[in-house]
């Protein structure tokens, strides 16, 4: 890298137009690259065969080609902007302007060391206009050296519709946190795209049997389903690319339900499965409600702002700049009363309707905030959602470790912090408690859970709880950056999983394992790497640990701030912080359990065996990244919260939290700012460690050396261990409120329909037959009945007149004679003389 | 001797029809029937002239009486035409026989 | 390329006429009058994309209109034209009725008059979407509604002659009410049937006649009634899930393909433009209406257990979301406020209504081939389809998920846009219309899971099931293609509907304003 750093720097910042095109280019390429891969390998059968392993090949060609595209993106970012994000621009007041100069980020290449001083300049040139700053912008470079990179980088593919001024269309949006999580997201489905060759390998047959699948003539076969796995996969990541990339909340929400999708195909991978068909429902339903919640939030957002857009577009406001306005300290314009939030145009002026300044209800404002964040909910399977991420363990490990830990179930918290400008304190308080009671609920279940997968689900719901509790308390950054590593040690964790239940021919049971690591050594200590991550333990006075450790201090850090701010919610500090040792035990349990001691299931030990290196592979290069990937490049920087990682990340906040701000709603919290996290970090560092230490002690005095027998415990709190088992007992509980109702009320609807509207059909059409039935009876009777009497009474006299008719002609003669007679007779007796 | 009257005329034409009638109303013998009509026809006949001669008709009654009797022919001759088809349908030609339009 | 006169002349009129030679075939010979009927549609079908393509999407108004004298002593003319709002659904009815043909082989009765009626029926679709003038319309309404009296009636299922009757005696109800009401407009008119006319005279832009309220209200309550039964909204859908269970597959694919369209186009096309008063005061009524026909078709559907009875119910479901789009005509202080929601929801509702033609097609024809096969429809007989028809069953979720409103498929812009708009009418009927998604996705995904999933098949005949045939490729695959063209880019459709969408807005909006702004506070009050 030899090129004119300088003037590189110069166009790109006088040109912000180019420098998005081409990170638009390169992350549409990553994105579609898998939907073609998709496409391509639905119908691999066309032009393959079954046994072939071509499919997965062009699936990891996809993912990969799109991982190299996202990291160069995120390199290609990083040269124009001259890296200022990895020095301490954001907030000069905590003092820590640490060393910059060999800033590095994980993936990336070396790169060349950033003129201090220009990025000191640049540091303080953060003014009202810079944060707006769009590639469609018409911004008007700074001269010299007062340049500063534009934060974000957005524009349009497409419309999708048009009426009049309200508009929807497919934008893009990229500024530092899509990049991560684009580099982040390829890198892990990459990896898990090369374990799975190995995972699925089985499904490389005409005859698959399935074990579990029982069929009225005994055992269940059918052919091998290897191209259409990753033809879900690379569905999978089109969708999660998508969502990323998304340029407006609409959007947001359409490949929010395409991940939907995807996770229900995978989940359902096994359809003969009841079990997996029912679990992949679930998780959809349950998704759905969630998206009920977020589709209200739409509502709201846009009957009342009139556009879906995070970025300005020209000189129409996004929802970003409409809400916060723009006056730099990240305070929304409210009313006096507290009863509106004034929105804003591109310069900072009030938005005005026919003379009067446009605004949005404050309690609308929150309504679509908990809206959106339902659907953060659903997703992130967070309380009371939270059930169907056990269940979708049905799926096969590699979607484990892909769709529900690392990125999908993360994307609740990706929206949460993309959509942070839009919440409220409220709103914040909301997503804090939910986080908190997710955390704590699902970490308990896990103590009890036997199944390794399980074990491991639960522990991502609680640490996407984590995630949640940290943004809620305006640890914007910490959320992100724990979303992050977690991202890392999980997939890991989920990957070692599902090598040691390859290795152990589908025995998920922790009770049948033990003392695999002698077996299986590899999987063993990548495991071991992920549990310490998680476990968030490091060695005390350097502080130097795993990923886990130095983001979960953040979040802690950020709890306690906010208590300290705001003493009636100190639950939302002493929670994380149990919960922290509770998921030590649980995490070096699962180690301990699976990997150390002597083998308890002595066939299940013998058959087992290390993984091939395809699988062991991604195992290592994932332990190495969830070991360093929170560490500072060279020594003399930082590590944590000075590292690279969580600098890039925070450097989108969109939020300034310079000053602790109070809010004016209903609730009166005070949200902390950096300075107030910063003054508690050590005193929050030392107590989380103290948890997590105190947790894998325990955990090894149980389950590593035994000295504790766990069954005891069992028995002295039965049921508080039930209650466990069964998972707070929620899925009896929804069965019974919601399952069964809807039933219920859906056969009444049918029953309506058969009874009522067509039994008031049916009435009527027999009123209608009855009245023709008596018209039918007037007609015969009474009508005809007049027309037959003339003709009866005719004919009779006919009939009577006949007798007369003798056909004797003599006696007619005598007729005539005597008639005449007569009529003589009449005429001369009645004529007058 | 005096003049003879209508009344006498009317008298014999009354004598005439009443015999007639009665042979038609008693012969069962088809030509009886018919020489019963051929005595009433000239019964009417014996008016219609006696008429003539007695009142200032002139000799429009004359005039119809040979009408009449120009009839009776036709008529005789269309009867015994029927008489004989008669005959030949029920080899008698009893009256009394032929009823076929009895009602 | 053709004149208007022909061009529109020969979509209407063309099937007819080919039905003509179908007299002369021979009887035994099935197939070659199976060809000779897709043939014909294709050729109609051609002649609607030649439509389509000569459409000029800057203008708002009616094109290729013409009009010529039919009954001049009653002043009944020959008009036909087309615009925004049609344009869409006659392409769609060209599409939907080549599918259907291409579907028609399970029949094998008959064949000879089954293709003639089939003929007949689509030109009597055509002309109501392309008519202008009333009588003309409620001619081919009838015309239209007599061969599928024969179609459901002689080729249909065990209780088809009830079936037939009852779809019959609905729509004819309906046909009376309409009747009334155009006759009402016909002498308060000043004699006329021009629809054209008639709305200039609603909108009171004429100097000779005028529309009183009272006169609007009724025949708005009238037509309404009519097109409701033909939508189907609650309550006059139950003729629906009978006619769909009996009818034979092309005709339910047509059955929920077009004819429920004409529900919804009679109301955005007469009974709105004419009774722009009535429309304004029943609004409220007719979301409502919509949000609980979403609500309660969706209960309905779950509880079936008849396959096509329950694809049936979700189109009263499906339905309600254009009712719901369609009255979205908020009016505050005699203005109406926010017109851009109701123009989005007038969009909405149009695309639903296409969207729902190809989803809900696209779900009867995939029954219909299970049906065809298995013969029979009990959705707790069938599983471990996917097993044995994996490419059938691909599709098929491909279209379910349709139906489902699965982002990037047709279902989800008509769904989501006529409910985002809905919040500006009102939000509390905005949610529980939202929450018709949480149901929708249940009973699908239920369904797909007794049908498709699973490990083996429960029900009789199962020897009789076969791979997909090319045919129902053919027909499949060009559903799965148009659900997810119109999914990705809906704004083929929306921009061609647009002029005419928003002059309709605009000139129901100035007619209310002017008409009732003044006083109509009061009213508009009593009516919210």
């Amino acid at each position: 890298m030899d090129f004119d750093l300088f003037s590189v720097v110069q166009r790109s910042i006088m040109d912000p137009q180019s420098t998005g095109e081409v990170l638009r280019t390169l992350l549409t390429v990553a994105w579609l690259l898998p939907l073609c891969g998709f496409v391509a390998e639905i119908y691999w059968l066309r032009w393959s065969h079954r046994l072939s392993k071509s499919a997965a090949y062009s699936a990891v060609a996809c993912i990969g080609i799109g991982f190299l595209c996202s990291a160069s993106a995120l390199v290609y970012w990083g040269v124009q902007t001259n890296w200022q994000a990895l020095q301490a621009t954001e907030h000069g007041e905590h003092g820590e302007h640490a060393e910059h100069e060999h800033a590095e980020h994980e993936h990336a290449e070396l790169h060349q060391p950033a003129d201090a001083a220009k990025a000191e300049a640049a540091a303080h040139a953060v003014d009202k206009h810079e944060h707006q700053q769009a590639a469609v912008g018409e911004e008007h470079p700074h001269e010299g050296n007062h340049a500063v990179a534009p934060k974000f980088y957005s524009g349009s593919f497409y419309k999708l519709a048009q009426f009049g001024s309200l508009i929807v269309s497919l934008d893009w949006y990229i500024d530092s946190l899509t990049l991560v999580m684009f580099t982040m997201v390829t890198f892990i489905a990459t990896c898990i795209h090369l374990f799975a060759i190995g995972y699925m390998k089985d499904e490389l047959t005409e005859e698959y049997e399935d074990h579990q699948v029982h069929t009225s003539h005994g055992h269940f076969t059918r052919p091998g389903r290897f191209h259409r796995f990753f033809a879900y996969l690379s569905l999978f990541c089109f969708s999660m690319l998508g969502l990323v990339l998304a340029g407006n909340i609409f959007q947001v929400f359409i490949f929010w339900e395409l991940v939907g999708i995807s996770s229900y195909l995978l989940i359902g991978f096994y359809i003969e499965r009841k079990s997996a068909s029912t679990a992949a429902n679930k998780a959809f339903i349950m998704n759905r409600v969630g998206d009920f919640g977020f589709l209200i939030g739409l509502m709201i957002l846009w009957t009342w702002c009139g556009t879906f857009q995070f970025a300005d577009v020209g000189a129409e406001p996004g929802l970003f700049t409409m809400i916060r306005g723009d006056n730099g300290n990240g305070v929304m314009d409210v009313s006096e009363d507290g009863q509106q939030v004034f929105l804003h145009d591109t310069h900072g002026h009030r938005l005005e309707t026919d003379g009067k300044p446009s605004s949005i209800g404050y309690l609308l404002l929150i309504a679509a905030g908990c809206g959106i964040f339902a659907g953060c909910i659903g997703k992130s399977a967070q309380f009371p959602l939270q059930t169907w991420l056990p269940d979708a363990m049905e799926g096969p490990t590699p979607v484990s470790a892909l769709v529900h830990s690392a990125t999908m179930v993360a994307a609740g918290v990706y929206l949460a912090a993309r959509f942070y400008p839009v919440f409220t304190p409220e709103v914040l308080l909301v997503i804090a408690y939910i986080g908190c009671i997710t955390l704590f609920v699902a970490a308990t279940i896990a103590l009890v859970a036997t199944d390794i997968k399980r074990v491991l689900a639960y522990s991502t719901i609680s640490q996407l709880g984590y995630m949640m509790l940290a943004i809620g308390v305006a640890g914007w950054g910490a959320g992100l950056f724990h979303l992050v590593t977690h991202a890392f040690f999980k997939s890991l964790m989920f990957l070692c999983s599902g090598s040691v239940i390859a290795g152990c021919h589908h025995v998920q049971e922790m009770p049948q394992m033990g003392g695999l690591r002698r077996k299986m050594p590899i999987t063993a200590y990548t495991m071991l790497v992920g549990v310490i991550a998680i476990s968030g333990l490091a060695l005390p006075i350097v502080n130097i640990g795993f990923s886990g450790f130095y983001s979960k201090d953040a979040i802690v850090a950020s709890a306690l701030a906010y208590s300290n701010a705001n003493s009636v919610h100190m639950l939302l500090f002493v929670t994380p912080l149990v919960t922290a040792g509770i998921t030590a035990f649980y995490m070096f349990r699962l180690w301990f359990l699976t990997f150390y001691g002597e083998p308890r299931d002595q066939h299940v030990y013998d058959h087992c065996h290390e993984s091939p290196l395809v699988m062991t592979g991604p195992l290592m290069a994932l332990s190495v990244l969830a070991a360093t990937c929170a560490w500072s490049w060279c020594l003399t920087s930082g590590s944590g919260e000075e590292g690279p990682l969580y600098r890039l990340i925070s450097f989108s906040a969109t939020v300034p939290a310079d000053a602790a701000i109070t809010s004016v709603g209903p609730a009166h919290v005070t949200l902390p700012s950096h300075h107030d996290v910063h003054d508690v970090h050590g005193q929050a560092g030392v107590l989380a460690l103290l948890a997590a230490v105190a947790g894998s002690v325990f955990a090894y005095l149980m389950y590593g050396v035994r000295i504790i027998n766990p069954a005891d415990i069992r028995r002295q709190f039965p049921g508080t261990y039930d209650f466990l088992v069964d998972k707070w007992r929620f899925d009896v509980l929804y069965d019974a409120m919601f399952v069964r109702p809807v039933h219920i009320v859906s056969a009444w609807c049918a029953g309506f329909d058969k009874k009522v509207l067509d039994g008031i059909l049916h009435a009527s059409a027999s009123i209608t037959m009855v009245v023709s039935r008596w018209d039918r009876l007037f007609d015969e009777n009474m009508v005809d009945g007049l027309v037959n009497m003339v003709g009866n009474v005719t004919r009779s006299i006919g009939y009577s007149l006949r007798v007369v008719q003798t056909g004797r002609l003599r006696q007619y003669v005598m007729w005539i004679a005597v008639g005449v007679v007569v009529l003589f007779g009449v005429l001369f007796t009645s004529m007058p003389r | 001797m005096g003049e003879v009257g209508l009344e006498a005329y009317l008298f014999v034409g009354a004598v005439l029809f009443v015999c007639g009638v009665v042979c038609m109303a008693t012969k069962r013998n088809g030509i009886g029937v018919l020489m019963g009509v051929e005595l009433v026809l000239n019964g009417a006949n014996i008016n219609f002239v006696a008429f003539s001669r007695f009142t200032p008709l002139g000799l429009d009654g004359q005039a119809t009486a040979l009408f009449v009797v120009v009839l009776a022919a036709a008529e005789a001759a269309v009867a015994l035409a029927i008489a004989l088809n008669y005959y030949n349908n029920h080899l008698t030609i009893d009256v009394d026989r032929g009823n076929e339009l009895q009602g | 390329m053709f004149s208007s006169e022909f061009l529109l002349g020969a979509i209407v009129f063309l099937p007819a006429l080919w039905a003509i030679p179908l007299i002369w075939f021979d009887g035994q010979n099935k197939d070659s009058m199976r060809y000779w009927t897709v043939l014909g549609t294709s050729l109609t079908f051609v002649l609607t994309l030649q439509l389509w393509a000569s459409f000029d999407l800057a203008q708002g108004g009616m094109q290729h209109s013409f009009s010529k004298p039919w009954i001049p002593g009653w002043n009944v003319n020959y008009a036909l034209g087309v615009d925004g709002i049609s344009l869409p659904l006659v392409v769609l009815t060209g599409l939907v009725t080549v599918l259907a043909a291409l579907a028609s082989w399970s029949i094998d009765k008959h064949v000879k008059g089954y293709m003639m009626l089939f003929l007949l029926l689509e030109t009597g679709m055509m002309g109501v979407f392309l008519s202008l003038d009333f009588f003309l319309f409620y001619v081919f309404w009838e015309v239209m509604l007599l061969p599928m009296y024969f179609l459901i009636g002689i080729w249909g299922g065990p209780r088809r002659e009830y079936a037939a009757i009852k779809f019959f005696l609905y729509t004819l109800a309906g046909g009376v009410l309409m009747l009334i009401a155009m006759l009402m407009f016909y002498f308060y008119g000043g004699k006329t049937f021009d629809l054209q006319e008639l709305a200039r005279i609603a909108a009171g832009q004429s100097s000779t006649a005028r529309f009183s309220e009272t006169m609007q209200l009724t025949a708005f309550i009238m037509l309404f009634i009519g097109f409701a039964i033909k939508l189907p909204s609650f309550p006059f859908h139950t003729w629906l899930p009978d006619a769909h269970v009996e009818a034979p597959t092309p005709i339910s694919m047509i059955l929920a393909g077009v004819l429920l369209k004409m529900g919804g186009y009679g109301i955005i096309r007469i009974a709105m433009p004419l009774c722009p008063y009535g429309a304004q005061y029943a609004a409220y009524f007719m979301v409502a209406l919509g949000v609980f026909s979403i609500i309660y078709g969706a209960f309905a559907a779950m509880a079936q257990t008849d396959f096509k009875r329950l694809v049936a119910y979700s189109s009263v479901s499906h339905m309600g979301y254009v009712l719901l789009g369609l009255a979205v005509w908020k009016i505050t202080d005699g203005k109406t406020t926010g017109g851009e929601y109701w123009n989005m929801g007038i969009s909405a509702a149009m695309f639903q209504m296409i969207a729902h033609g190809i989803s809900s097609t696209g779900m009867f024809f995939m029954v219909g081939v299970l049906y065809d096969r298995v013969h029979h429809r009990d959705l707790n007989k069938f599983g471990g389809i996917a097993q044995l028809m994996p490419e059938y069953s691909g599709l098929a979720a491909v279209i379910f998920f349709a139906g489902l409103g699965l982002p990037g498929l047709c279902g989800f812009i008509g769904e989501i846009f006529t409910v985002l708009a809905c919040w500006n009418f009102s939000p509390l009927l905005a949610i529980i219309a939202a929450a018709g998604v949480i149901l929708t996705a249940g009973y699908i995904l239920w369904t797909m899971q007794r049908v498709y999933l699973g490990p083996e098949y429960k029900g009789p005949h199962p020897e009789a099931i076969t791979p997909f045939t090319a045919r129902e490729k053919s027909v499949a695959y060009t559903l799965v293609v148009f659900a997810v063209l119109l999914g990705v880019f809906p704004n083929l459709l929306f921009s061609r509907m647009d002029n005419s969408v928003t002059k309709l807005v605009q000139s129901m909006s100035r007619t209310y304003d002017t008409h009732h702004g003044a006083g109509a506070t009061v009213q508009t009050t009593q009516v919210r």
